[in-house]
């Protein structure tokens, strides 16, 4: 619950962010963004991070998409999902790696062509995974014998929908850089009967529902790229168009004669 | 500018809290247990002598139980037939039967946190008549759910 709130709070917080919207209405540009305003690849940095750090699971992921108008960016993502899970009061270890995949779309519900980009869209993502478990210490507790257990290859096969909502900005040039917080549900779900998997490449931890995010860096390739745009995250985009305009307001050199002319007190 | 990075920072915060969020979540009714209840005439009954059921190895299921009616047995993880020796002792009498259980085991696990368990598929039943008349299978699957699994029959009352 506590959880919910603060994403309530920070989506809040991104829809009156001005960088969101745009400075205001009337420096507003009235540019229009073209049928295809660009092709992007990504990057998951929070995957990759999480393995990084040795997580005790990840997603690690690229995507691709396509910009329709600045509005519309169909999406494709595919991934890696990693998980090694040890029982924390138990023997007990859980493994899988397996490739998933999400298609989807976002749309941008910023009007502004300031170079950000508030999203929301959806994915329906799916993955089909071989799963491990282990038991070393597995006992009959009333006849006392022991046996190992090892369960390889056990098969699974999971589908589910994802509700997207997140927020990008550009870095630089063609770098943007940004986030989005998932709701996502379970279509669904083919296992084994021995038992269910702990975790679902792409999914997260097994459950019926579940939250998620990733951190994209994005290389916006295309007409989208060249867009005129707001000031960037870290200001440069700013200042050079500080330096344009000053360069603008600055009046023409003088030509010699005219000059003289002015010396000479129009004389 | 300032409000950009903070909201990517609290991008960063929010995503490492949902990803650092975990629970244990073990089912609480984990007990695997075989349901057995006690007919005669039709009618579930209760064995007012003193009940004992001792299984392979001398391993003691049941104690000296008096005015069984449900009997809850524990079957053995990796044997293929369980024999249970029911031992229905009187005052100046001791009746003895054995019951052979042929099953099938398979290990059912949750996550990693919670203990492995083993199910099993019971797939026939006989024993000896001395007092007991047959075992008849109503659920051959023995699992968490709480469900009877045999009917032991005992012979007709005299009256």
């Amino acid at each position: 619950m506590k959880i919910f709130r603060f994403i309530c709070i920070l989506l809040l917080i991104s829809l009156v962010s001005p960088n969101v919207w745009g400075q205001n209405k009337k420096n507003a540009p009235k540019e229009k963004a073209p049928l295809l305003s660009g092709i992007g690849v990504g990057v998951d940095l929070c995957g990759l991070a999480m393995k990084g750090v040795g997580a005790r699971f990840a997603n690690m992921e690229i995507c691709g998409r396509v910009g329709l108008k600045e509005k519309f960016f169909p999406i494709f993502e595919m991934g890696i999902g990693d998980c090694t899970r040890n029982g924390g009061e138990t023997t007990n270890v859980f493994s899988t790696r397996a490739p998933y995949w999400r298609i989807g779309m976002d749309y941008n519900v910023n009007k502004k062509l300031n170079g950000n980009r508030f999203l929301v869209g959806f994915r329906y993502g799916f993955s089909r995974y071989n799963y491990d478990f282990s038991a070393p210490d597995f006992e009959d507790p009333v006849y006392g014998v022991s046996s190992p257990l090892e369960l390889e290859g056990l098969k699974g096969n999971n589908q589910w929908l994802e509700l997207c909502i997140g927020f990008e900005t550009r870095l630089w040039s063609i770098v943007r850089l940004g986030y989005n917080i998932r709701y996502k549900t379970r279509t669904l779900q083919s296992v084994s009967e021995l038992g269910e998997p702990y975790f679902v490449p792409g999914f997260g931890k097994n459950d019926s529902n579940t939250f998620g995010g990733t951190v994209y860096v994005t290389f916006d390739i295309g007409k989208s790229a060249s867009l005129k745009g707001g000031k960037g995250l870290f200001g440069k985009r700013k200042k050079k168009e500080e330096n344009t305009n000053t360069e603008t307001e600055t009046p023409p050199e003088e030509t010699a004669p005219r000059a003289a002319k002015r010396r000479g007190g129009g004389g | 500018m300032k409000k950009s990075k903070g909201l990517l920072l609290a991008a960063f915060v929010t995503l490492a809290g949902l990803y650092s969020c975990d629970s244990i979540d073990c089912t609480l009714e984990n007990t695997v247990v075989m349901l057995c209840n006690i007919y005669q005439d039709g009618k579930t009954v209760q064995i007012n002598d003193t009940l004992t059921i001792t299984a392979q190895d001398s391993v003691v299921l049941l104690n000296r139980k008096t005015g069984a009616s449900a009997l809850k047995l524990s079957l053995s993880y990796f044997q293929p037939v369980d024999t249970l020796v029911l031992s229905v002792a009187g005052t100046d009498y001791t009746f003895t039967d054995t019951v052979w259980i042929e099953k099938t085991s398979y290990s059912h696990f949750e996550s990693p946190d919670c203990p492995v368990n083993m199910f099993h598929h019971i797939t026939d039943v006989r024993s000896t008549h001395v007092f007991i008349d047959s075992i008849s299978i109503t659920q051959p699957d023995v699992n968490f759910a709480a469900h009877e699994n045999l009917q032991i029959h005992m012979y007709p009352s005299a009256d």
